[in-house]
């Protein structure tokens, strides 16, 4: 390969923030026309990275070099016009604006007016052409997140980038949908321009990329040609160990008696469409039922009515025969690992601390004759960071600042270590790392071991299979089939999820 | 000292960085465009500043009216401010002054035989009771039907003037054939005592005071500000966490409400020792501009409470020894809170960016502020 082939380069990079090399000495390259998968586990430095490729960070040292040219990006709008795009791993939409307004959104105009047919023109042409459609005239909050993601892609195609950054795009993604960036990413190559992706899941990272760089405490490991590279050369790579997600022994639980019990439960989403439909659903102590299911077939409702956080139309919830309406909350009671950390988990700009007491915080040591106690709650915060592995330079500093992936240990920090009758989690390994993924399975293992009783919503059949006692498989709002765990396939599944019932149903 | 920056959502307006720092950048600002103001109407700035100055501090009668001047301020900006807090905008502080100060007439006028201590606490309490209740209907609205809480405050507010006047004209509490409209005289009892000979110091400004701080510790270190500020940040967290949002959005109205009110009793008790129409013109919305100025801090609350007065007390002597127009201490006020809103505004982006370019910055003094300790 001759230089000229090189579309980016970042060389000897590293940036440091207080208390954390985020990144050190960090050098990636990126041909035209190839994607680059970037792994590394959680806090590794890739968002990072990335942050500094788009403007949004100053790196302590280092080059970076767009199409052989040195260039010096201090600001997103910079980036942009050096070509590259970016979509995030939290979504920068805003929510109360149409597609069109939000894809336009930031690009100088000098017109007074804003008009929107060229635009929507373009954008329709670019969702043609990519196979990521979406209507322009849709408000961002009532779309799916598959859709968001659509649309966040597509605005940086809009601004017609040549390196494309896609900062785990597919965490949120449902695996058809992961199928269709898949091509699209594709196409976007095919076009000369060259993908920078993020992902913790290696089948994909083996689909899609050409070359594979591993980061691992802000160093980078290595960077292998994706030929050349199995599952478990790359997990291995990243974690310093081999991981694998594969089903675990368990004991069987003697005491079986029912915790949540749903009786004819009916229940309408926010757009106002009947999301449950007559739903009835028993999980016992000591087991763990697994949800699968394409997303947007009813699970969010399912965990928020669980959680009281959704008034179902008709039917009841009891949780050991207690009414959802007055458990509500009650971390000793649900643990309720929402889809959404960094909306509904989370308040961002409350530090490590606060967060891991946004339930317990008037609770009896952080509370004494009515005033906080700091030292108590640095305290907690300290014993759940060492016991649950956040990567957290101290539980003073605002959640936000953590790498997404050690914003969602907090959340199930939270939510687990008050030993809940019923665990709710809700995509709970949503962009963890492999390591992290197997310790939440762990985790949840044990709680089903201690007696609780899991729901365990998730996209991913692999893991679903690997976890679950029971799988039920969701179809619009409605269970289409239920297996046993232990010789439940992964055909049959996705059979289910597709709507189709086959005679595994038992 | 860490400047600690945050953005706050203001209505119709959008997001705003506040700051020490900018507040001190817009009130400067503010005070520099009314010196041309002033020179533009033919007076020196200097001396025109001069002279408000001399008008605010040059004698303790001065600076006490100052104080008392406030007091309603402080009450009504730290209503104002919790609201803020948890995410609403209370505008209506003159309708709870109003509904107050008519609580307090209520109890003040009858001659009770109680001790002045008790018969006071107890105009307090009638006061506040009543603007509470009045500040329920917007929380409730607000909370429960989705009506914007601007327009119903200030809504509820006009009728709270109109059920004034009428009280002060029509209603038996009335004072007959009297030159301006006014209630009957308050008894004995029921009256503030003046702290200090020959001024009209009353304990208004020092309740308005402890008020600030009461709210910055509730705040900040109890259950109750913990739940309050999680509200204002992330509603849908607060909901998650178990917070009865719509509940806990009523009683931060409510308090807001009940603030207003006692501000409203202590002017009339204080200060004019009768309820008359319209006592308080214009204080209530200066309370929201105090409590937009301080960024919805309480501490902040008691500086801006203060300079405004300042402003207030020092621009009459300012009018009266230059010739200024009596009404250019508002425009100077106006445009104090118009440069800290723009300055907000305009520098939030920067901020912004500078926020996501460089956080390390902020941890890092916040690191350095620990190490001292
Ligand atoms: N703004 C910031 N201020 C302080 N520390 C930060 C900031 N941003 C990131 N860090 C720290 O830098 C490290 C790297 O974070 P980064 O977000 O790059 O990780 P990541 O590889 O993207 O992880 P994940 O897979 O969880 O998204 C983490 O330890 C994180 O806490
Ligand atoms: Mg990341």
């Amino acid at each position: 390969m001759n230089e000229n082939s090189i579309l980016l380069k970042m060389q000897d990079i590293s940036k440091s923030f207080p208390g954390v090399l985020a990144n050190d000495h960090v050098t990636i390259e990126c041909e035209k026309g190839h994607v680059l998968g970037l792994l590394g586990e959680n806090g590794a430095g890739k968002t990072t990275l990335m942050n500094i490729l788009y403007g949004l960070y100053q790196p302590d040292q280092g080059k970076i070099f767009v199409d052989g040219k040195q260039v010096v990006i201090n600001s997103p709008s910079e980036a942009i016009n050096h070509g590259i795009g970016m979509v995030h791993q939290h979504f920068k939409l805003v929510d109360t604006l149409s597609v069109i307004e939000n894809v336009i959104l930031g690009i100088p105009t000098n017109k007074a007016v804003l008009d929107f047919g060229p635009a929507k023109k373009k954008l329709e042409k670019l969702c043609k052409e990519y196979e990521l459609f979406v209507d322009p005239e849709e408000i961002v909050w009532r779309l799916p997140v598959g859709k968001q993601q659509w649309v966040e892609i597509l605005k940086a195609l809009y601004r017609d980038c040549k390196v494309l950054v896609l900062d785990e795009p597919t965490a949120v993604l449902t695996p058809s949908e992961s199928d269709q960036l898949c091509r699209a990413i594709r196409k976007i190559t095919e076009q000369g321009r060259s993908v920078v992706f993020i992902s913790h899941k290696l089948r994909e990272v083996i689909e899609i990329t050409d070359k594979v760089t591993v980061i691992r405490d802000g160093k980078v490991i290595g960077t292998v040609n994706t030929k050349e590279a199995t599952q478990s050369i790359l997990a291995e790579m990243m974690v310093g160990r081999p991981v694998t997600i594969e089903r675990k022994a368990r004991p069987i639980i003697k005491e079986h008696s029912a915790v949540l019990v749903m009786k004819n439960v009916n229940a309408f989403d926010d757009r106002g469409v009947q999301a449950l439909k007559d739903f009835n659903l028993t999980v016992h102590a000591g087991e763990i039922v697994g949800v699968a299911g394409v997303d947007g077939n009813g699970q969010r409702e399912l965990s928020e009515c669980i959680a009281g956080l959704r008034k179902p139309s008709s039917g009841s919830i009891t949780i050991q025969d207690k009414q959802v309406t007055n458990v509500i909350a009650d971390p000793s009671f649900v643990g309720f690992i929402p889809e959404d950390r960094q909306k509904t988990g989370l308040v961002l700009d409350f530090t490590v601390a606060e967060n891991l007491l946004i339930k317990d915080y008037k609770e009896k040591p952080y509370v004494k004759n009515g005033f906080l106690q700091y030292s108590e709650i640095k305290k907690h915060a300290e014993h759940m960071i060492k016991k649950y592995n956040i990567k957290s330079p101290s539980g003073d500093i605002k959640v936000k600042t953590l790498s997404g992936g050690n914003q969602q240990k907090v959340v199930i920090a939270r939510e687990l270590d008050a030993q809940p009758v019923l665990d709710v989690a809700s995509h709970p390994t949503r962009g963890l790392d492999l390591g992290a993924v197997s310790n939440v399975h762990d985790i949840l293992l044990n709680e089903r071991n201690r007696g609780a009783a899991v729901l365990f919503i998730s996209a991913e059949l692999q893991e679903v299979i690997a976890l679950s006692d029971r799988i039920i498989v969701l179809y619009s709002g409605q269970i289409m089939g239920e297996l046993d765990g232990e010789t439940a396939d992964q055909f049959t599944i996705g059979q289910m999820m597709l709507g189709q019932t086959t005679e595994a149903k038992k | 000292m860490r400047t600690k920056e945050k953005i706050i959502k203001v209505p119709f307006i959008g997001d705003l960085i506040y700051s020490s720092g900018h507040t001190i950048v817009g009130i400067l600002l503010g005070i520099f465009t009314g010196g041309l103001l002033i020179a533009i109407s033919g007076v020196n700035p200097f001396l025109a500043y001069a002279s408000m100055f001399r008008g605010a501090f040059n004698s303790l009668q001065s600076f006490s009216n100052v104080l008392v001047r406030s007091s309603p301020l402080l009450l009504g900006g730290i209503g104002v401010a919790i609201g803020i807090k948890s995410g609403v905008w209370n505008t209506g502080i003159e309708g709870y002054m109003y509904i107050g100060a008519i609580g307090a007439t209520i109890v003040a006028i009858p001659e009770l035989g109680l001790p002045p201590i008790i018969h006071i606490l107890l105009c307090f309490i009638v006061a506040m009771l009543f603007a509470g209740l009045w500040g329920a209907i917007p929380g409730y609205l607000r909370a429960y039907k989705g009506v914007n809480e601007v327009t119903a405050t200030i809504m509820l507010s006009y009728v709270a003037i109109y059920f004034t006047n009428w009280i002060v004209s029509g209603s038996p509490l009335a004072q007959e054939g009297a030159y301006f409209p006014m209630s009957l005289p308050f008894a004995k009892s029921s009256l503030l005592s003046i702290l200090m000979k020959g001024t009209s110091l009353h304990p208004g400004p020092f309740i308005g005071l402890l008020m600030c701080i009461i709210f910055h510790i509730i705040l900040k270190y109890t259950p109750f500000g913990f739940r309050t500020r999680m509200l204002g940040h992330n509603p849908f967290a607060a909901q998650y966490a178990g917070i009865n949002s719509k509940k806990q959005i009523v009683i931060t109205m409510v308090i807001g409400a009940m603030l207003g009110g006692l501000g409203g009793a202590i002017e009339v008790l204080g200060l004019k020792h009768r309820l008359y129409m319209e006592f308080v013109t214009g204080v209530g919305y200066e309370s929201v501009a105090v409590a937009l100025v301080a960024g919805g801090e309480p501490i902040g609350v008691m500086l801006s409470a203060l300079f405004f007065s300042i402003l207030k007390v020092g621009g009459a002597t300012m009018s009266i020894e230059t010739g200024v127009s009596s009404s250019m201490a508002s425009i100077i006020i106006a445009l104090c809170v118009l440069f800290v809103i723009g300055v907000g505004v305009a520098d939030s982006k920067r901020l912004k960016k500078r926020d996501e370019k460089d956080p390390g910055k902020k941890t890092l003094s916040f690191k350095m502020e620990e190490a001292v300790k």
